[in-house]
């Protein structure tokens, strides 16, 4: 065929011209297509959205209100969600305990709830070895099944002492009573808490004053604060409430109507921000609050009617059989001058003269005993000595002084009718010697049972359950507790969370997180008026985990008999109702809370209609709000007060008396003493004095002293620390894996150490390798170290970064209580 | 100085259309030779492909879980209680703002259910009824909508600012969507997951309604024109 | 449209140094409002984002006169000169637009997606106060750290690896202020609606919040004071986040002063004031 003279094939043949053609032709359509321009837009909104960057669904915005239960503080806490999700915490403006303020770790406590990594998502029993942290999933049936058997098997045997316990939580809480029922119904007397400051606090109130429980400060109404080490801005006591108090008194702080000095060796955040730092050697603040005593004395201070009417052992004294005993006065006059504790403290005598003076002359002066967060026990001794200058300033039970309480009236539990077999195992002596004569005031010491474990040949527990605790983490003693618990057969962990207890742990029956449950809050220590909270599950759970307190009302019930007899009720919410009718029945209280603050309004007497009228009404109105108070409070009426054997606020304390009196009936005086571990001659072991810490270390192997300190935004005790709060350290503090000791540029130079050196510290319990920050707020000779870092378990976020304190602590036993003392260990330094 | 200039500038644009017309005379005249069929035989599917095929390809397709009719739902004279005197307050009755002036957006079961319990509610005459009673209702399962004006992760928008501060019906982004009498297929952009309503129907991105199209520009564009240009402020619309 | 912040609003913020204990929970309590990531190691400090940034100041005196204090440090939200021309460094520097001062809140804002990460900005900022993305922080196919997504708020958006971050002042929280306040069928929005994250948080209040260009709100009153300041200051980058501190060493450390240059305020002459 031809076209215009020409072979149309040749014309339409594909050359090279032609091609050319066909792609412009194309790439022209397409160009005058949308193609190329709607593709370059979705092409730049496709790199906006990748799909594994999650959109967090839209939805209803709802606030739950509840009580942060990460320590003992109880602050109130609103948690925003969206629909069912929990995005934030935030501290709630109608709770007394924090207007509105909360802590770095309460703030972060969604991360434990939904990192899941770190919780057991269900029961689980142990694989692999124990510490490796593998575990297989079983059900609620066999976990239970598996530990009822258990238990019942020692039952069988005659053996149910050899059951024990280990209980974090709080003291008078009901979970540690319903705990403690469990103990006893099956039949053993081994149920051991966890040692806190409150026990400290507990013990030193009980001697001088006869009054159960911690003593509460009405720090907000005080103007002259004069702290023996506490953290106030730390973490100490509970923070949303102090950190309150910080606000109130640096408000008035500017208009002078306030001081607040700090007595501690480092230049803490609590010792910078003070009015005044006094930079006391560590272990010698007995010795300073004695010699501010002497002053108080000598310069006729003291409040002499409270002294000499309301106080026992101030002047020496006559027993009813004739024998001379010394008095407290006698005690301060002679062994505590301003010159001899200047040489004890590193203190001029000039400066405790001042504080003598400012102390003696405030109008509402408190003198607050404890060390950083107040997490862990102190020393008695000291604790007494500091509590003495309360009592000359005569400041208990006034406005801004310290409160003696009695505990709240919470409901009884059922009277426990143990069998046969129960009885019998109740009567065996306990695993940790409480009972016996060294330690008459403690109530479980956790040292005394790793030791008896360890040394024993065949464990005497064949069975630990643990609560609310990591003490494989927590005890200070060089990894003590760890081996014990490799020697247990049948160890039970009830954490929520993958903790170093728990991966040591054959069984694990994992509680709720507490954002999922409810447990309720038994006055937040310190706290001038009582207070009673529920929290309530603000999220449904979102793992196959239960309420602790139910699961031991079901393990209660598969036992049978007398014991689950003992426990008649469905539910721990039921428990709970019973503690709370308590409250309804001998008191009465308020339900609700919106200003002004509760501090501020305490009435005299206490006499106020509570705002319901009946208990259902009073518990749906705590399930609403979670809180039950009684801002009310007996102001002075020193005669009747003090339960002390001699119905005064005792300086000379019968009860260490009689305690050394009856054990001195097998043994003499002397060896009792030594027993309790009190160095002091005579009567001073009777009264506050101070005992020089004398370790066995040899002073020339370690020379300096390694004191561990605790930060508000690093979580040291049984959980975990939220990963938003590795935001809030310095890289002086923890740099990739290694954290950090502090110490003043002078020691460094001793060692040639520089910043960022590595060096290994040594106790006689071990090594730790850290690295040097110089900071010239440290005492020179002492070696500063974060309690928090150093965990083997949970996940990337925390384990294995930087080092337990922990495990190198050897710092002897406190006198008389025989806890564990953290705060002074004898080390030495290599450079590396 | 300017003139001269002027005048060259025009001399060679008019030569350059010259040259191209000329030699586009050429071309058709005689295609075959040309190649001006090669040329064609790549432009024509081109234009087709892109007009055509292009934005049938680019949307998913994908029924909404259920119909709905929300023409019937509008009319007082049949649905009891949807009552307003403006079509917004009719809206509003089940696409509410909550307390804190959030948006509820498309109605929980738990408020169809407020009507629909009554006995004497006609629900259940038809199959989509039946189908909402026996897959949802019964097994009290939210509705999986699928929603055709959801504006990416990284845009805010207030729905009270506009239509309670800003006084705009609901008909100026949403058209007559609730005048329709089933809901329209969802039709999704494969490559941004966006819906077809945000950039809008028309490919070229055309529109004649302010609803047509709802993208960035078309927001400032609005702002602007009612005198918000300070709205047009970037963290206003961005999150 | 006004182009200078003479009118609408000026949100700032006042912080009482001398009150914060440097406990950290405003940088917690920011990081969980606005979805800030978090990696396993938080302590390489080059890589870490934390829009409120505590940083620890000490008076250089030896022992035992040794004092430590902090400065927390959201974003500045540096001004404009009152013209509306010079503003703060990262706005005049960013070549995407991405980052623009609000005229009528004075808030410095910053779109991620439109953000291009040449980090011109993060250079830019005397303060340090952007941050940069140089991983997914949340990822859903590499579940790590898993099940942590499900913390996260609607109201900020997730960002994506390789772009820029800082604080916002938490914009939607004014945003939600004003939902609220519409809601109620008012149009404004009282000073106590929109307060910071890290404001709200801060358990000795210690951080004040509100509108600086309104004569009742507390900051306006709280910049008043002769101790308060604000960092570097004569860089004339105009911050709107001022500090009170009645330590003439902590004014100190705000600026770069040369010796002899920094003039201390006697307590005696302010009091006589």
């Amino acid at each position: 065929m031809k076209f215009n003279g020409k072979d149309i094939t040749e014309l339409l043949a594909l050359n090279r011209r032609n091609f050319v053609k066909l792609i412009l032709g194309g790439a022209v359509g397409t160009g005058l297509s949308p193609i190329p321009w709607k593709l370059a837009d979705d092409t730049a909104i496709w790199t906006q959205n990748w799909p594994w960057v999650p959109v967090p669904p839209e939805g209803e915005y709802v606030h739950e209100k509840t009580i942060c239960k990460l320590c003992p503080g109880g602050c109130g806490i609103e948690v925003r969600k969206v629909d069912h999700r929990a995005v934030k915490i935030e501290g709630r403006t109608d709770f007394p305990v924090n207007p509105g303020g909360m802590c770095p770790l309460g703030m972060g406590g969604l991360q434990l709830l939904y990192n899941e990594q770190i919780r057991f998502t269900s029961p689980m029993k142990r694989v692999g070895a124990r510490g490796a942290g593998k575990f297989v999933s079983i059900s609620w049936e066999e976990a239970m099944a598996i530990l009822v058997d258990r238990i019942k098997g020692l039952r069988q045997a005659g053996q149910p002492a050899a059951l024990a316990s280990i209980d974090g939580n709080p003291g008078r809480s009901t979970m540690s009573v319903l705990i403690e029922r469990f103990m006893n119904a099956v039949g053993s007397p081994n149920y051991m808490r966890i040692p806190t400051s409150e026990d400290t606090y507990s013990m030193a109130n009980m001697l001088m004053t006869g009054n159960d429980g911690p003593m509460a400060y009405d720090l907000e109404n005080a103007d002259f604060i004069l702290s023996f080490g506490s953290g106030l801005i730390e973490g100490w006591g509970s923070p949303g409430r102090v950190l309150n108090a910080w606000k109130i008194w640096k408000e008035n702080a500017a208009q002078k109507k306030i001081t607040i000095v700090q007595i501690e060796s480092r230049a803490s955040n609590t010792a910078s921000k003070a009015d005044q730092w006094i930079p006391v050697k560590p272990g010698t603040e007995a010795a300073l609050a004695l010699g501010i005593a002497h002053i108080l004395i000598r310069e006729k201070l003291y409040h002499s009617e409270f002294v000499d009417r309301f106080a026992f052992g101030f002047s020496d004294w006559i027993t009813s059989d004739g024998k001379d005993r010394a008095g407290f006065r006698r005690l301060v006059l002679e062994k505590y001058s301003p010159e001899k504790v200047a040489e004890i403290t590193g203190i001029d005598a000039a400066e405790i003269g001042r504080l003598a003076d400012l102390f003696g002359r405030a109008r509402a002066p408190i003198a607050l005993c404890g060390r950083g967060k107040g997490f862990l026990p102190g020393s008695v001794f000291e604790c007494m000595a500091i509590h003495a200058l309360n009592a000359l300033v005569g400041n208990l039970n006034t406005p801004g002084g310290i409160f003696l309480h009695d505990p709240l009236p919470l409901g009884l539990l059922p009277q426990l009718e143990p069998d046969a077999v129960a009885a019998a195992g109740l009567k065996t002596p306990r695993v940790d010697q409480i009972g016996g004569s060294a330690h008459p005031f403690s109530q479980s010491l956790i040292e005394n049972f790793s030791d008896a474990v360890i040394s024993a040949e065949k464990s005497p527990v064949d069975t630990l359950l643990c609560f609310s605790s990591n003490p494989a983490y927590t005890m200070p003693d060089g990894g003590a507790f760890n081996k014990a618990l490799q020697k247990i057969p049948f160890v039970v962990s009830f954490s929520p969370y993958h903790d170093e207890t728990a991966y040591m742990a054959d069984l694990v029956l994992p509680d709720h997180h507490y954002l999922e449950k409810m447990d309720d809050v038994v006055w937040p220590i310190g706290l001038q008026y009582p207070l009673y909270g529920i929290t309530k599950p603000v999220v449904n759970p979102l793992y196959d985990t239960r309420n602790t307190g139910d699961i031991i009302i079901r393990l209660a019930a598969q036992m049978g008999d007398t014991v689950g007899k003992a426990f008649p009720w469905k539910n721990y919410e039921e428990v709970l109702q019973v503690r709370a009718k308590g409250l309804f029945d001998h008191s009465s209280g308020l339900t609700e809370y919106n200003g002004p603050e509760a501090w501020s309004r305490i009435s005299e007497g206490g006499n106020f209609t509570p705002d319901y009228k009946s208990f259902d009404e009073m518990w749906k109105k705590m399930i609403s709000g979670n809180l039950w108070y009684r801002p009310a409070h007996r102001y002075g009426n020193w005669g009747g007060i003090f339960k002390t054997p001699t119905g005064k606020f005792e300086f000379f304390s019968m009860q260490i008396d009689l305690a050394v009196d009856e054990a001195s009936r097998q043994q003499d005086k002397e060896t009792v003493l030594m027993s309790m571990g009190i160095h002091a001659k005579g009567d001073d072991a009777f009264m506050p004095h101070f005992e020089s810490l004398v370790s066995e270390e040899d002073h020339g192997h370690y020379p300096l002293k390694m004191v561990p300190y605790e930060m508000i935004n690093l979580s040291s005790g049984p959980y975990p620390n939220p990963p938003y709060l590795n935001k809030t350290l310095f890289d002086n503090q923890l740099f990739g894996d290694e954290s950090f000791i502090e110490i003043n540029p002078r020691t460094a130079a001793d060692y040639h150490l520089g910043q960022g050196d590595r060096v290994v510290v040594g106790s006689s319990r071990g090594e730790v390798q850290v690295r040097v920050n110089l900071f010239e707020g440290a005492m020179p000779g002492i070696v500063y170290m974060p309690l928090g870092f150093g965990h083997t378990a949970y996940d990337d976020f925390l384990r294995g970064k930087g080092v337990n304190p922990n495990r190198i602590i050897a710092g002897g036993r406190d006198p008389l209580s025989g806890y564990s003392i953290w705060w002074s260990t004898p080390v030495k330094l290599t450079k590396i | 100085m300017e003139k001269p200039r002027r005048s060259s500038l025009k001399f060679v644009i008019d030569l350059l259309i010259g040259l191209v017309l000329s030699y586009y005379a050429r071309l058709i005249s005689n295609p075959l030779q040309s190649g001006l069929a090669y040329f064609a035989a790549g432009l024509i599917p081109a234009l087709f492909i892109g007009w055509i095929l292009f934005p049938f390809a680019l949307y998913s397709k994908q029924p909404q879980p259920i119909s709905f009719n929300h023409a019937l739902h509008m009319d007082s004279d049949i649905a009891d209680g949807i009552e307003g005197d403006t079509e917004a307050e009719k809206c509003l009755y089940c696409h509410s703002f909550r307390d804190d002036g959030t948006f509820a957006g498309i109605p929980k079961l738990e408020l169809c259910m407020e009507c629909h319990d009554d006995p004497d509610s006609p629900l259940g005459e038809t199959q989509a009824e039946q189908q909402f009673m026996t897959e949802y209702v019964a097994q009290e399962k939210e509705v999986p909508w699928l929603l055709y004006s959801r504006q990416p992760d990284c845009v805010y928008f207030s729905h009270i600012a506009h239509v309670q501060k800003g006084e705009l019906d609901c008909q100026v982004c949403h058209g007559d969507h609730g005048k329709t009498l089933e809901l329209p297929p969802f039709q999704k952009n494969r490559i941004t997951g966006y819906s077809i309503n945000i950039w809008g129907k028309n490919i070229l991105g055309l529109k004649s309604n302010t609803w047509d199209r709802m993208k960035m520009d078309d927001c400032a564009e609005c702002h602007t024109q009612k005198g918000h240009e300070e709205n047009n402020a970037c963290f206003v619309c961005h999150k | 449209m006004e182009n200078n912040l003479a009118h609408g609003h000026r949100f700032g913020m006042v912080i009482d140094i001398d009150k914060c204990t440097g406990c950290g929970t405003c940088m917690v309590a920011c990081a969980a409002e606005n979805n800030v990531t978090v990696r396993s190691d938080e302590s390489d400090k080059q890589r870490s984002i934390t829009w409120m940034q505590l940083y620890k100041i000490t008076n250089g005196k030896a022992f035992p006169h040794t004092e430590v204090s902090y400065f927390p440090r959201p974003c500045m939200h540096c001004d404009e000169d009152g013209h509306g021309h010079h503003t703060s460094p990262c706005v005049t520097v960013c070549v995407a637009t991405a980052t623009r001062l609000d005229f009528n809140t004075g808030i410095v804002s910053q779109i991620y997606t439109r953000c291009v990460g040449c980090r011109y900005c993060q250079a830019a900022c005397p303060y340090h106060a952007r941050y940069f993305n140089w991983w997914d922080g949340y990822k859903l196919i590499q579940p790590f750290p898993k099940g942590m997504e499900r913390s996260l708020s609607p109201e900020v958006s997730v960002r994506t690896r390789g772009v820029v971050e800082k604080c916002t002042f938490c914009h939607h929280r004014l945003m939600r202020a004003k939902n609220k306040a519409y809601a109620e069928g008012r149009r404004e929005i009282e000073e106590s609606e929109y307060i910071t994250a890290c404001a709200e948080a801060c358990p000795v209040q210690a951080i004040t919040f509100g509108d600086l260009n309104n004569p009742n709100h507390k900051v306006s009153q709280l910049i008043k004071s002769p101790y308060a300041f604000r960092l570097l200051e004569r860089l004339n980058t105009k911050p709107k986040v001022y500090y009170i501190s009645k330590k003439d060493w902590v004014r100190e450390m705000a600026d770069n002063y040369l010796p002899g240059e920094f003039k201390p305020i006697s307590t005696a002459a302010v009091g006589s004031r």
